[in-house]
């Protein structure tokens, strides 16, 4: 199986290092199991325009059959965006992450613009229900979660 | 003048006989239909193309892969139907050859 995911995030790389839709840019893909991505939010005043997040895929050999992991990091310059389905550690709760939502035909591009809008139409600067504890507590790896649902109109 | 040919180099080209609606390139692998899937080195019959009732198609080896995994509970990756191959009008395995002779060699006599 390395042999998928090489060759389809190398045409991925290719891609991303032409053109990307506003608000989103590469930021760093040493190797192919690791990428840096920065996102901003164009239109939501909860989020200032000027302000980048940073997100950080990492994925599997077998890569785009399974989903990638896709967390937010928190940097010197960056910080992790309010969001009731973002976690103060990084962690997003998004269907199409998790196992149950994933498909191969999604993209870093993809994932990158879903997470984008998942920001724009946020209305609530606040963190998920529990947050402090699940940051206190979880040592599960976010693919291996299984989050509720809490609000799904969020 | 008669014109006799004694030889000449045939060129064909080949394309799989999808659905017209279709994309050129599979989704999960995105590379071409006429290439190969990322596991494959020879592209035809050896690496071929299922066409799904959704009219969805994916190189055989990269829809098996996806089917066979948890995640996928038996659907369509881009429509999310369960994924049935087509079987009526199916795409003929024996890719359609457009032959096309070129440079001939003539001798005038």
């Amino acid at each position: 199986m390395a042999g998928m995911s090489s060759k389809r995030l190398q045409k991925e790389l290719v891609k991303i290092q032409g053109t990307l839709p506003p608000g989103i840019s590469l930021v760093s893909a040493p190797d192919l199991k690791e990428w840096q991505m920065d996102i901003s939010v164009l239109d939501n005043p909860l989020y200032p325009p000027a302000d980048k997040y940073r997100l950080r895929f990492t994925f599997s050999p077998s890569y785009p059959i399974e989903a990638p992991e896709v967390v937010f990091l928190a940097a010197p310059d960056r910080n992790i965006p309010m969001h009731p389905h973002i976690y103060s550690n990084g962690i997003i709760c998004l269907d199409l992450l998790d196992s149950q939502g994933w498909s191969p035909v999604h993209n870093v591009e993809s994932v990158c613009i879903s997470i984008q809008s998942m920001l724009a139409s946020n209305t609530k600067a606040e963190r998920p229900p529990g947050d402090k504890e699940f940051v206190r507590s979880n040592r599960q790896r976010p693919r291996d979660i299984n989050f509720l649902y809490h609000d799904p109109t969020v | 003048m008669k014109v006799t040919i004694n030889s000449f180099k045939a060129v064909a080209t080949w394309k799989w006989d999808l659905p017209e609606e279709s994309d050129d390139t599979c989704g999960i692998c995105r590379v071409n239909f006429e290439g190969t899937c990322s596991k494959c080195k020879f592209p035809g019959d050896d690496c071929p193309i299922i066409v799904g009732e959704c009219r969805h198609c994916f190189h055989m080896h990269c829809i098996s892969d996806w089917i066979s995994s948890d995640a996928s509970q038996g659907k369509c990756p881009m429509c999310r139907q369960p994924f049935r191959e087509k079987m009526a009008d199916h795409p003929p395995r024996t890719p359609a050859v457009a032959a096309t002779p070129r440079t001939p060699t003539t001798a005038a006599t």
